[in-house]
């Protein structure tokens, strides 16, 4: 059994004699930029979306929301195409050297995958227009053609992930492009941290924080990405950035989004809105990150499945520990201010429903929670076991 | 009738009966039968608005909107759609601007989504001469199809998707073999072994994913046609010469919520009559009555049928829902002969057309008692445009009749129905909507059909043909208490 800690040497083939350096700019290559810019305008847009259906309601494809997603798939298939095209058919043996081989066709792994991603994303626009005529508009927010989507947009982060990841180990740790390549991993990192808070959304609204399934929804979604990006970036406070990323985001959504004005096009309209809505403060996941990166800092020496095992208890007891007293605050008069943003209601919430009375929504008993707490905890364990097993396979990928 | 002119009569009849019933079995739309679009006149203050809404087929979905402004000069018009009833329709949202035309000033066209199947209103506001005025026009929405995906669509679809599988079973394989290699070293047979191993799960898993998704979309599917409109069902019983036109309730769904069931004991009079009941002969539409039997249990229309020639009759029964959800019952009667006691009820209406195998009526059609009433029909009929169809009632000299009455609180009314039996809708002079369902939209308005009216010799119809194809159009008008039903054919290219 391996331990996990990031003083475990690698097995990896031999490496070259020097790194491979292709198109840089500063270092970091123009492509990966491109990418990071490629996910940002994907995650932009779609909490921006989610925005426009609680203030406005109604859409089309055409909206600056829809374009913010779509963007990233073209970028993606743009630069990807750009990077098989170039690798496949150029000249430079050097970007050859650091690729891999897809029938034929040659790039970096994270170009294929930012490729498909993209493919996949534009696939699911037709996809989804011929579904909305034969089923209707947007009845569903999970519907196939948008989970294709959203398969997508993961593949397009997952690939700019890999171009950044291959980039960076074949970097020396120490060098100015190393440190540059790690922040916007890591900054890609909080962006699909975010992506998996976006996901569980329903399960983590505010009115339900004093319900099981909120935990145990984010013991399934959480710990599996910090554990990944931990071992992946070989940075000793990984979980706590890409969490800080995410709340500094949606804290900034909160802060900017009612900035813009807006009024609901469909009805019934309950609450009466004037401009954007923004998402709902966002859940305290930095806490129980930095609980982790403290944890994996002293526990190098562990085997994996101690690790994970304690992790998932720690992950879950510090969450539940930070999130049930503050979503009592949330449910406050004292959080009702242009900052933790309880005031902000959808145009069709009802003024007798949870969200408009602060009531909470099926609220569990202590039975239940303490069950609860049990399942979050192996659900984190399990999380925190792929996720440093995956973390731990990425720090070898070269290409 | 010769033997020959027998075999093609009884294949005329078979083919008729075969299409009657492919069409009872497809619910087509409701208010009317397959005619889904609404076309009316109302006034929104001195501003004239000729409006025609066309719903969509699928729920949620978006309805066209056309409206023309006459009257006072018109320099917007805006448009909210609302339920037309319930908590939900005290909270509009907010109203969208029309788009006016470049070429014609007075039309404007624009858009609203409707949310859920029912009984809605589009809410006009227009704004001009004559300050802000305000008028509303009911929309019945619902689903009424599945789209089936076009081939061309359909193979696009499954290229990228095998696009997509391929792709990803290669793209694993190589992220095995070669992602963690050194730059420029070779992949060892171990490796490209593992590769291979790799790329078999993932397409094993996708294979799963891709199963899964089909299944997920059946579901869907299965879903959604769940929901697809079906009409009450209805059945005629004869029992000498007592009609009872039975209707039975849908119960609401207690697990799906978006199934609430339809009454059959909450319809609202609609001119004073619950029941609109057109009585066709089938298959010549040679004889039509208009009748209005009475609630007298739920779900029990009943009436002593007026002496009918014998045959099948098919019977279109127009109501109104206490939602303003206006719809057609459809059955059928066979009627023996000799049935049929005293005569056609004060408010009745029938005539006995030429067969529609003698040709198409001409726009002057000779009533039994010397009158005439005159079809001023446009040169060509093309489908889905919105007209006003006017007719004049003349009488034995030739000239406008006199002594003209309100029929059913109305200068007229009017069914065009489609001699393939797929389309029935009951008109008025306002438009195609129910007059209970107007005034709902506009309660509290000073609506012109509230008042006495005074009625001339003619009298106009807003009405679209849906499709192509030869209609038969049957106008009841009154004068010195006779109620004259005129008949006339329609071919729609």
């Amino acid at each position: 059994m391996s331990t996990f800690g990031i003083v475990q040497p690698q097995t990896l083939s031999p490496p070259t004699a020097r790194p491979v350096t292709i198109e840089k700019a500063g270092g970091v290559p123009w492509y990966i930029y491109m990418g990071v810019l490629a996910v940002t305008s994907a995650s932009i847009g779609g909490n921006w979306d989610v925005s426009w259906h609680r203030s406005i309601g109604r859409d089309t494809f055409w909206t600056p929301a829809h374009m913010a997603i779509q963007a990233c798939g073209v970028i993606a298939a743009v630069i990807c195409g750009y990077l098989i095209f170039r690798t496949t058919f150029g000249k430079s043996e050097s970007m050859r050297a650091v690729s891999v081989n897809v029938f034929g066709f040659q790039a970096p792994l994270g170009a294929f995958l930012a490729a498909w991603g993209g493919i996949a994303m534009i696939t699911s626009a037709p996809f989804d227009n011929w579904w909305h005529a034969a089923y209707g508009l947007d009845v569903k927010i999970v519907s196939p053609p948008h989970t294709l989507l959203i398969l997508g947009i993961r593949c397009v982060g997952f690939g700019v992930l890999f171009l950044i990841l291959a980039a960076m180990n074949r970097e020396a740790e120490e060098t100015a492009t190393h440190k540059r390549l790690q922040r916007l991993y890591l900054y890609l990192g909080g962006l699909t941290v975010g992506g998996q808070m976006f996901f569980l959304m329903e399960y983590t609204w505010d009115v339900k924080l004093h319900s099981a399934s909120a935990y145990i929804a984010m013991a399934m979604a959480l710990p599996v990405m910090f554990g990944l990006y931990s071992q992946s970036s070989r940075y000793k406070w990984a979980c706590t950035v890409t969490a800080s990323i995410y709340m500094v985001i949606a804290i900034a959504e909160i802060l900017i989004f009612p900035l813009f004005p807006a009024s609901p096009k469909l009805g019934p309209v309950f609450f009466s809105v004037t401009h954007l809505i923004p998402a709902k403060f966002p859940i305290l996941i930095v806490v129980p990150a930095l609980a982790l990166d403290l944890l994996w800092q002293r526990t190098r020496s562990w085997k994996m499945w101690q690790v994970a095992l304690i992790s998932g208890v720690v992950f879950t007891a510090v969450l539940l520990a930070v999130e049930w007293p503050f979503a009592s605050f949330l449910m406050s008069k004292a959080s009702e201010n242009r900052f933790f943003g309880t005031i902000y209601f959808d145009y069709n919430s009802r003024p007798d429903g949870y969200d408009r009375l602060r009531e909470w929504f099926n609220p569990s008993g202590p039975g239940t929670m303490a069950l609860a707490t049990l399942r979050a905890s192996i659900y984190g364990a399990i999380g925190t076991y792929a996720g440093l097993r995956f973390g731990k396979w990425m720090r070898g990928v070269q290409r | 009738m010769s033997l020959t002119q027998k075999i093609v009569e009884k294949k005329k009849q078979r083919l008729f009966w075969l299409v009657l019933a492919l069409f009872l079995m497809v619910p087509g739309a409701w208010g009317h039968v397959g005619s889904k679009d609404v076309f009316e006149t109302v006034d929104a203050g001195p501003y004239k608005l000729f409006v025609t809404v066309r719903p969509p087929t699928v729920i949620p979905g978006v309805a066209e909107v056309e409206v023309r402004v006459s009257g006072a000069a018109a320099t917007a018009v805006r448009i909210t759609p609302i339920p037309l009833t319930g908590e939900a329709s005290k909270h509009p949202p907010s109203a969208d601007v029309m788009t006016v035309s470049k070429d014609d000033a007075s039309f404007y066209t624009g858009g609203v989504w409707l949310m859920a199947s029912g009984s809605w209103q589009v809410r006009f506001e227009v704004d001009g001469a004559a300050g802000r005025q305000v008028a509303s026009v009911p929309v019945p929405a619902v689903a009424i199809s599945t789209l089936k995906m076009e081939r061309g669509m359909g193979l696009g679809l499954a290229a990228l998707g095998v696009f997509l599988f391929c792709s990803m079973a290669g793209l694993v394989a190589a992220g095995v073999r070669e992602a963690r290699l050194a730059p420029a070293v070779v992949a060892d047979s171990a490796r490209r072994r593992r590769g291979l191993v790799a790329m078999g799960i993932a397409v094993a898993v996708m294979g799963l994913l891709v199963w899964g998704g089909a299944k997920w979309w059946d579901v869907e599917a299965a879903d959604y046609a769940g929901h697809v409109w079906k009409p009450l069902k209805s059945s005629a019983q004869l029992n000498g010469n007592v009609l009872d036109l039975m209707v039975k309730a849908i119960v609401p769904s207690t697990t799906d919520r978006e199934n609430k069931g339809r009454s059959n004991n909450d319809f609202l009079p609609d001119h004073g009559k619950l029941i609109h009941l057109y009585a066709i002969r089938e298959p010549e539409m040679d004889v039509a009555l208009h009748l209005h039997p009475e609630l007298v249990a739920t779900g029990d229309f009943r009436m002593t049928l007026p002496p009918m020639p014998a045959g099948r009759y098919t019977l279109f029964g127009d109501v109104v829902h206490a939602s303003g959800f206006p719809e057609t019952l459809v059955t059928t009667l066979d009627v023996p002969a000799g049935t049929g006691a005293g005569a056609l009820g004060v408010d009745d209406a029938s005539a006995t057309p030429a067969a529609l195998s003698a040709g198409v009526l001409g726009t002057t059609y000779k009533l039994p008692d010397g009158y005439s009433m005159v079809w001023d029909a446009p040169s060509q009929l093309t489908a889905t445009t919105a007209y006003t169809f006017r007719f004049r009632l003349l009488g034995p000299d030739g000239q406008a009749a006199s002594g003209m009455e309100p029929y059913l609180g109305m200068a007229g009314h009017a069914a065009f129905v489609k001699t393939d039996g797929t389309v029935f809708a009951h008109t008025h002079p306002n438009g195609s909507a129910a007059m209970p369902a107007m005034d709902l939209a506009n309660s509290g308005m000073m609506m012109a059909m509230d008042m006495p009216i005074s009625v001339g010799p003619e009298v106009g119809f807003p009405y679209g043909f849906p499709s192509a194809g030869r209609y038969r159009i049957f106008v009841q008008m009154k004068h010195s208490g006779v109620v004259e039903t005129g008949v006339f054919d329609a071919v729609v290219k």
